[in-house]
């Protein structure tokens, strides 16, 4: 019983103090308040997830978006884990990954239209870093950039970051062991 | 001096990524208890973990365009779930797609009739019909059908363009253009004249053998199913016979060949060269000439009909008469091949041992050697 005087909690109190599942099953049902504390719960991590993968802040807004529509997709197929955080960067990352993909075919076309040779690496997420660690990390090349945040950060184990990123778990391995050694041999240099 | 480093150094990754297991990793914590290495290298990952942690926050979203963002999300996601926009548009789009593909489907029915119609067929067979003549024509498919009642029609056929089938399809049988020009008559619901101008046909009555009319020659009903221009190879006539011999005028007996020539051809059209096609007529037209094609296509038609004994002989025929041709390889093997299911096996392995002679690099050589065994 709620006691005289006491405030009637929302809709959007309750979805507030849902566990994630709890949100997740309400998603999948198409309730909007579910999708909206969902987004207040996880927005800054994956924002943050995403800008760093990506290197390019002009799309972190269009990829969040993306990730969260993508999870409302999907939300009827969700394993019931405690966190969602580890199954919303998953999809981030594949979303990161087509768009990779997607960017380098226009870019190898657009090469071949103009007959000039692709470079190798995109120099923005470099230029744009601030701090030591940013422009270290923006030195690594997307996959091993996004694989080291995701165990490093996101705390994801090695077979979940296989299975957003669709390569076998001996890939995540060496990428991040490779990360790892270029990360410390730059923070290194710039620490000296 | 360079103090080593541990053998051991590269598990703390290993540990770290969780690909340390049971007992491995058992071992490998308690050797981190004594090992200062490892240790240190244990301390620096997790160092190198938390700044990657603890940086980033320079892409965090102020608060004001936070919530601007979310009010956008939530507006996608409320313009997903309205049910008119979603189901309307891939219905028109669905409509839109059927037409266009009704329209693709009718434009490529209309060309493709009228490719079928082959215009060129229908100009390259010229009919002629007497006054009486009850005749109709159709098309099926690559054959272009005569179909004859009763009168006489003068036919004909222009090779050099389009390859088509022409039949004639008669009360009594059919006949099948291989050349250029003949008449056909039929009254009372039988064929009572064939005359062949130039080229040559297939003459096809049924209840008689297959008959291969050439330039000159006449076919009437009342004579044997043989046409011959070789006195001494003309087989006795049949009791009761209906057909007969037409001697044209102008032919000279030629070779033995001719009186097998005109018998048993069925299903004539096999895969004939054009040039073999147009220049057959020609050389028959001249001087009865022995076509190889046309015995070729005789040979094959006995062994498709299963006539292997007639067939076999037909192959030595060809073979005898046409020993520099091209398909003598494939009547040499044809003739073992006919032997073979003729069952009698002392001329099977007779044929066969010949074409080993003969085409020791023989295309069928493996096969015929197994036979010749």
């Amino acid at each position: 019983m709620i006691p005289r005087g006491a405030r009637q909690p929302s809709l959007a109190d309750n979805a507030r103090n849902s566990p994630d599942p709890e949100l997740i099953r309400r998603l999948a049902n198409g309730e909007l308040d579910a999708l909206g504390a969902l987004y207040d719960r996880y927005q800054a991590p994956l924002r943050r997830f995403i800008a760093r993968s990506s290197g390019n802040s002009a799309d972190v807004d269009d990829l969040l978006h993306a990730t969260f529509l993508a999870a409302v997709s999907s939300a009827a197929r969700y394993d019931g884990r405690a966190s969602c955080r580890p199954w919303l960067v998953g999809i981030a990352a594949q979303l990161l990954r087509r768009r990779r993909q997607t960017f380098g075919r226009l870019l190898a076309m657009l090469s071949i239209l103009k007959g000039t040779t692709q470079t190798s690496r995109d120099p923005r997420p470099e230029l744009q870093a601030r701090t030591d660690v940013a422009r270290a990390l923006a030195g690594l090349s997307a996959a091993k950039r996004m694989t080291l945040l995701m165990a490093e950060v996101e705390g994801m184990s090695c077979s979940e970051i296989a299975s957003a990123l669709e390569v076998p778990i001996g890939t995540v391995w060496t990428r991040l062991h490779a990360a790892r050694r270029e990360l410390r041999q730059t923070l290194r240099g710039a620490d000296e | 001096m360079t103090k080593l480093a541990c053998p051991r150094l590269f598990e703390v990754e290993a540990l770290r990524d969780g690909r340390l297991l049971g007992a491995e990793r058992l071992s490998f914590q308690r050797h981190l208890d004594s090992c200062a290495c490892c240790s240190r290298e244990v301390v620096e990952l997790q160092t190198l973990a938390d700044r990657l942690c603890n940086s980033g926050a320079e892409a965090d979203a102020d608060e004001l365009h936070a919530r601007r963002e979310r009010t956008r999300l939530l507006a996608a996601f409320d313009a997903k779930l309205a049910p008119p926009e979603r189901t309307l548009v891939p219905r028109g789009w669905l409509v839109g797609a059927a037409a266009a593909s009704l329209l693709v489907l009718s434009f490529f029915m209309y060309f493709r009739a009228r490719s079928a119609a082959a215009p060129g067929t229908q100009r390259a067979v010229a009919v002629h019909a007497e006054g009486s003549a009850s005749w109709s024509r159709r098309s099926e498919g690559p054959v272009e059908k005569i179909l004859l009642e009763r009168g006489a029609l003068s036919i004909h056929v222009d090779h050099t363009g389009e390859k088509r089938r022409l039949l004639v399809v008669l009360p009594d049988g059919e006949l099948e253009d291989i050349g250029t020009t003949f008449t056909v008559s039929a009254e009372a619901g039988r064929t009572t004249r064939v005359s062949v101008a130039s080229g040559s046909v297939v003459l096809r009555i049924r209840g008689q053998a297959p008959l291969a009319l050439r330039a000159g020659e006449i076919w009437r009903p009342s004579q044997p199913a043989v046409v011959s221009t070789c006195p001494s190879c003309e087989p006795p006539p049949a009791a009761g016979a209906t057909s007969a011999p037409i001697i044209p005028p102008s032919a000279a007996p030629t070779s033995p060949l001719s009186s097998a020539r005109v018998q048993g051809v069925q299903g004539a059209q096999t895969a004939l060269p054009p040039s073999d096609r147009r220049a057959s007529p020609a050389a028959s037209a001249e001087g009865h000439e022995p076509s190889p094609s046309l015995d070729f296509r005789a040979a094959m038609a006995l062994l498709d009909s299963g006539d292997n004994a007639a067939a076999a002989a037909r192959f030595s025929s060809f073979l005898n008469a046409h020993p520099r041709d091209a398909r003598c390889e494939d009547a040499a093997y044809l003739r073992v091949i006919a032997l073979q299911r003729t069952g009698d096996a002392g001329s099977m392995r007779e044929a066969a041992s010949r074409y080993l002679r003969q085409y020791p690099n023989g295309f069928r050589r493996a096969e015929v050697a197994a036979l010749a065994r």
